[in-house]
């Protein structure tokens, strides 16, 4: 048996197929709900109570070390009510992270009304595990009533797409991910494009015809032409323009409006957005 | 069965780490790829079907916490796994100063795979110095990290008993 061709390559033959497999899995896609959905499902939820607690610990960290830096060299004399300053500095942080929140989502809840389309809120509890790619996890999944494809937005602008569900927890695909890609405009001076993300950083505006008046600052804004996102949102500023070399087309890069580092709260769309056609009837 | 277990829990807690805490510690988007760590721990030191299984499975659990195609990380984790076994085969590999170079080739080859695949280079104009810096920052950061972690995956083969080193063939 040990002698044989079969068991003397088993862990090449193995990790072939496995190549296979893997090389199948991509080429087919996968799909929610899918029996190859399965694993990725599992993965997801195993880490996702990790990540929440990761999430919670950190702001607890965080405050034990200010507290910590904040103690240190006072004296015995006065340590007691400079420790009571300090839990009242405590609160009053607190409080002001709760008013920081707190305006957060009003101005989601706000956003939520002008889009006029139904929406639900979630936590964003992790962040893309190779930092190649440009994807967030956030906390709540298909018992949320979510579904791949669903545009995701926070009070700041777009952040990207749903591309993956497990029940309590869901893959967001970056607007700024080198896949990523929506259609859009500048709002100032209406020049069509398709805004991508690129593996370096940022994004560009790709398709942009050379005789447009794009200009640095013009806010650039999505078309609802793509059946994902609601026409009008607001996907980042012309932060550079290329106008010299060959082609038929301008280089615009765009700023994100939104700071994916600080992003905390996302508001899901669940509902489709009307067609641009009828959205213009209404 | 225990090197299943150890793995498994690894693979676990690197995960979390590189979706949450690690990004405390970027240089720029990027984390060190701890899951890659693991899979050429597996390749050089753990020549077996079931570590090549395992070795997928940990691609594909980072498939769900990363990008949007998955069996891209499952794909390329089997790749390098595979590579690094093929090097124990031709080479005794000792110490931990090899195995990290080991890393700093895999994750080469995993990044450059990666955005091979997604159609990334085609976006580009010839060799992009900005790119070729993220891939080899993300290599060297890895193979950094991977000079501490693999003298704590081998105190947890040994409190287990299992081989730190691979039998040859």
């Amino acid at each position: 048996m040990r002698d044989t061709f079969l068991w003397r390559n088993r862990v090449v033959l193995v990790s072939g197929v496995l190549l296979l497999l893997g090389a199948h899995m991509l080429s087919i896609g996968v799909r929610d709900g899918s029996l190859a959905s399965k694993p990725e499902a599992l993965a997801t939820e195993l880490v996702r109570p990790l990540l929440e607690l990761d999430t919670h610990l950190a702001d607890g960290a965080s405050g034990i070390y200010h507290d910590y830096l904040d103690l240190v060299g006072i004296s015995r004399e006065n340590r007691r009510l400079k420790a009571k300053l300090e839990r009242m500095k405590g609160e009053e942080t607190r409080i002001a992270e709760l008013e920081l929140e707190n305006r957060r989502l009003a101005e989601m809840l706000e956003l939520k009304d002008v889009i006029g389309l139904n929406a639900v809120g979630a936590e964003v509890i992790g962040s893309d595990a190779t930092g190649i790619a440009r994807t967030i996890l956030i906390g709540r999944g298909a018992n949320g009533g979510l579904k791949s494809g669903m545009a995701v937005i926070s009070n700041e602008g777009v952040v990207g797409k749903l591309v993956a569900i497990s029940p309590n927890a869901a893959k967001v695909l970056r607007i700024d991910d080198h896949n990523a890609a929506v259609d859009a405009f500048d709002e100032r001076s209406r020049a069509r494009g398709i805004v991508a993300g690129v593996v370096d950083n940022g994004m560009v505006m790709k398709y942009v015809e050379r005789t447009e008046d794009v200009q640095i600052g013009d806010p650039v804004v999505t078309s609802g032409l793509d059946g994902i996102f609601p026409r009008g949102l607001l996907i980042g500023r012309v932060s550079r323009i290329k106008r010299g070399g060959p082609g038929l087309f301008l280089n615009v890069e765009i700023a994100p409006a939104v700071n994916f580092g600080r992003l905390e709260q996302v508001m899901v769309i669940t509902e489709p957005p009307p067609r641009f056609e009828e959205a213009g009837k209404s | 069965m225990r090197l299943a277990a150890l793995f498994i829990i690894a693979a676990v807690v690197a995960l979390t780490l590189q979706s949450g805490a690690l990004h405390w510690l970027t240089f720029g988007a990027l984390v060190p790829d701890l899951i890659l760590i693991l899979a050429v721990d597996l390749g050089l030191k753990h020549p077996s079907a079931g570590a090549a299984i395992l070795a997928f499975a940990m691609g594909l659990a980072t498939d769900a916490l990363s990008g949007s195609r998955v069996g891209l990380n499952a794909f390329m984790i089997t790749l390098v796994f595979l590579l690094c076994y093929e090097l124990s085969r031709h080479l005794w590999v000792s110490g931990y100063s090899v195995a990290s170079l080991a890393v700093f080739f895999g994750v080469v080859i995993k990044d450059v795979g990666i955005l091979a695949v997604t159609g990334s280079f085609d976006r580009l104009e010839g060799a992009d110095p900005e790119l070729i810096r993220i891939i080899l920052t993300h290599a060297v950061l890895t193979a950094l990290l991977a000079l501490l972690i693999f003298p704590v995956l081998d105190s947890g083969k040994r409190m287990l008993r299992l081989p730190r080193r691979a039998e040859r063939e």
